[in-house]
């Protein structure tokens, strides 16, 4: 699937759709020197700094910097103390999506993951507790601070995998919610 | 002349203090935690020993060991910084008692200021204004505590005894949910000092939080080095200081500056010291607290009064007479200092760890950088969130907004998410500007997304940097899984695909 990606990019400029803030914007990487967005042409000269996620853009002489890292399903781009969250999709990727649907599930189980390392100091809700939407149900301390983690949603606790005391690892599954 | 001193604290103060030692010509000596092997005040200072696992309570908090590392190595002074042991008297005296000089005040200044409820006491008896709350000298139970708080009135805040820093601190809206909050201040306050002590105190409301330095040595002198406006916080964490306050005239200056050194003269204090102060908008002024240290927010103050405030310190640890008498203090022009955190604005602040991949830091007139990292070094979940204070100094405070401005902007840090977009948009909001704010302002009348729309927008070219830096991923990708096309050898392409996921 990737070979055909790769295939496509080398035959003829790329198309994305690129949405921020509701605002869809149609880029096509024609070459490495120039961009079209919504079919106009600009010249460009794109660096990234010292191999780092930091990128340096000059569109037709104005020059640009940025910090761009990926978020959960997008891209982040930082610039000038502003924040772009940025999906980038190609056609097909769009028109899959709008085959499937779209829409996000609101029910199925969600996974509490801690954002980041830390150790858990009180769990005051226990297994088969019905929680509602913002309430506390996990304090971890990181960084010397009391983090609350509040429930994303209505519902009820399911499995509990730590306890008090406990160090977990950023990303690890501290709890679910059913 | 102190030979030798010990820095009895890691990260940007620690550096500091070194830069002050050795301007000095005093050799320095380190200590650190497991964590800190690679960090900057250990390769800053003459000599440097561990103090044990990363933990503080292992390493930084383990006095017995800090103070044999000085009795070994020789030193002849410890300079605690902030946070630690800088406030704890058991510390002041265990150095005393090695002999070794402890820069800062004496042991029984630091008792009678650290205990909150005691501090109290000591300056309404001096004649000093403080916030209605409870007289009592701790250990009261939840019982009395619940019984007292309808009489002081709500809201109200539980304070911790042996606090500072807003840690177990709670404001309690109502009666009803008093005990649970009772609960978990104390559970942070156990946690962090080791003492679970609480007491109450009125919140005012639209007040502004203002401090004064105070600097006084063995000889019974005491002067002010004038305000610092604090109220830019964050569940009681200090974000941005600045000096002087717009809400200060002249004469409220010499007025809270002098009770600030009456409250200090109440306690025999020695050394650098501050006195927190909450002004209400009729410019009534209650006394809060007395740190007994040096603070975070120093640099604003010696930006406008030209002071070296650590190496004042250190003469008057030496017994020597303060440099300056109160009519030499001259302010001229202003300063600001954004504490650079480690969290990320655009998800409620949570503390961001990791390896700091890339740094660029601002220089160039009037801008100054306090920081313990560097390129390279990693942020642990173990300690403050604090990587960096930056300062400017301007002529006018407009100057100094625009230059801090411009220094944000400079400023890149890479491997970790910080706050520096949440000081850009505060820097861009008309309130901030206006000097129009107080302890509450960036809690209720201060978001990232509104103060943004101000800001010149540029969505257009986000949205072409994202989409190239997103094609060239799908590209890396397609080149990875694509093996059949690669046109290099096997080992050439081994080679490459292994510097890629280094």
């Amino acid at each position: 699937m990737g070979g055909t990606l790769g295939k496509d990019a080398q035959v003829g400029p790329m198309k994305y759709i690129t949405t921020i803030d509701d605002k869809q914007f149609t880029v096509e990487i024609i070459d490495e020197k120039h961009v079209s967005v919504d079919g106009k042409v600009y010249e460009i000269d794109f660096e990234s700094v010292a191999g780092q996620p930091v990128y340096s853009l000059i569109v037709d002489g104005r020059s640009h910097e940025s910090y761009i890292y990926q978020g959960d399903d997008n891209w982040q781009v930082l610039m000038r103390g502003r924040l772009y969250p940025a999906t980038v999709e190609d056609e097909r990727e769009k028109r899959l999506r709008a085959a499937a649907g779209g829409g996000i599930v609101e029910t199925g189980e969600f996974h509490l993951r801690a954002p980041m390392p830390g150790l858990v100091v009180a769990i005051p809700i226990t297994e088969g507790q019905a929680v509602k939407r913002g309430q506390v149900i996990l304090i971890l301390e990181s960084m010397k601070m009391q983090n609350e983690l509040k429930s994303p949603r209505d519902g009820t606790i399911g499995r509990i995998r730590v306890r008090p005391g406990e160090t977990v690892e950023q990303r690890q599954t501290l709890l679910s919610v059913v | 002349m102190f030979k030798k001193v010990l820095i009895a604290n890691r990260g940007e103060i620690a550096v500091r203090i070194i830069r002050a030692c050795r301007e000095l010509g005093i050799d320095t000596v380190a200590v650190y935690s497991e964590a800190d092997r690679r960090a900057l005040h250990v390769r800053y200072a003459d000599e440097a020993y561990l103090l044990g696992p990363a933990p503080s309570r292992e390493s930084y908090l383990r006095a017995d060991k800090i103070v044999d590392i000085a009795r070994k190595c020789g030193a002849d002074a410890v300079h605690p910084g902030y946070g630690f042991l800088a406030e704890r008297e058991d510390f002041a005296s265990a150095c005393a008692d090695a002999g070794i000089t402890f820069i800062g005040p004496r042991p029984s200044s630091i008792a009678a200021m650290g205990d909150k409820a005691e501090a109290r006491a000591t300056v309404i008896k001096a004649g000093v204004p403080v916030v209605p709350g409870t007289e009592d000298v701790g250990n009261m139970s939840d019982e009395e505590l619940l019984a007292k708080a309808p009489q002081i009135g709500f809201p109200l805040l539980i304070k911790a005894t042996a606090g500072g820093g807003g840690k177990g601190m709670r404001e309690v809206k109502s009666l009803e949910e008093m005990p649970t909050l009772l609960q978990s201040a104390r559970r942070e306050a156990e946690s962090a000092f080791g003492d679970g002590n609480v007491y109450l105190e009125k919140l005012l409301e639209n007040a502004r939080h203002i401090e004064i330095q105070i600097m006084a040595d063995t000889h019974g002198s005491v002067i002010h080095l004038g305000e610092r406006e604090c109220s830019i916080q964050r569940r009681h964490q200090k974000l941005l200081e600045e000096a002087p306050s717009t809400a200060i005239d002249e004469e409220l200056r010499q007025k809270m500056g002098s009770v600030a050194v009456k409250a200090a003269q109440a306690v025999d204090y020695a050394n650098a010291g501050t006195i927190e102060f909450l002004l209400d908008k009729d410019n009534n002024f209650y006394f809060l607290e007395m740190n007994t240290r040096l603070q975070v927010e120093h640099p604003v103050t010696e930006m406008v009064t030209g002071i070296d405030i650590v190496k004042e310190q250190i003469r008057v640890a030496r017994g020597r007479t303060l440099s300056y008498k109160q009519e030499d203090v001259q302010f001229n022009g202003h300063a600001i200092e954004c504490r650079i955190n480690a969290e990320d604005p655009y998800n409620n602040f949570l503390p961001s760890t990791g390896r700091i991949t890339h740094a660029l830091l601002p220089t160039g007139p009037g801008v100054r950088v306090d920081t313990g990292v560097y390129p390279g070094f990693e942020i642990t979940p173990f300690y403050d969130p604090m990587i960096a204070k930056l300062i400017v100094w301007g002529e006018t405070r407009a100057q100094a907004i625009l230059r801090m401005r411009r220094a944000l902007e400079e400023y890149r840090i890479v491997g970790v998410r910080t706050n520096i977009p949440f000081h850009q948009t505060l820097m861009d909001s008309h309130r901030f500007m206006g000097g129009q704010y107080d302890t509450r302002f960036v809690e209720e009348r201060f978001s990232m997304d509104t103060a943004s729309e101000t800001r010149e927008n540029n969505t257009e070219i986000a949205a072409i940097l994202a989409t190239l830096v997103a094609h060239r991923e799908t590209e890396r990708m397609a080149n990875i899984v694509n093996r059949n096309e690669r046109d290099a050898s096997n080992w050439k392409w081994v080679g490459r695909w292994e510097r890629m996921h280094r």
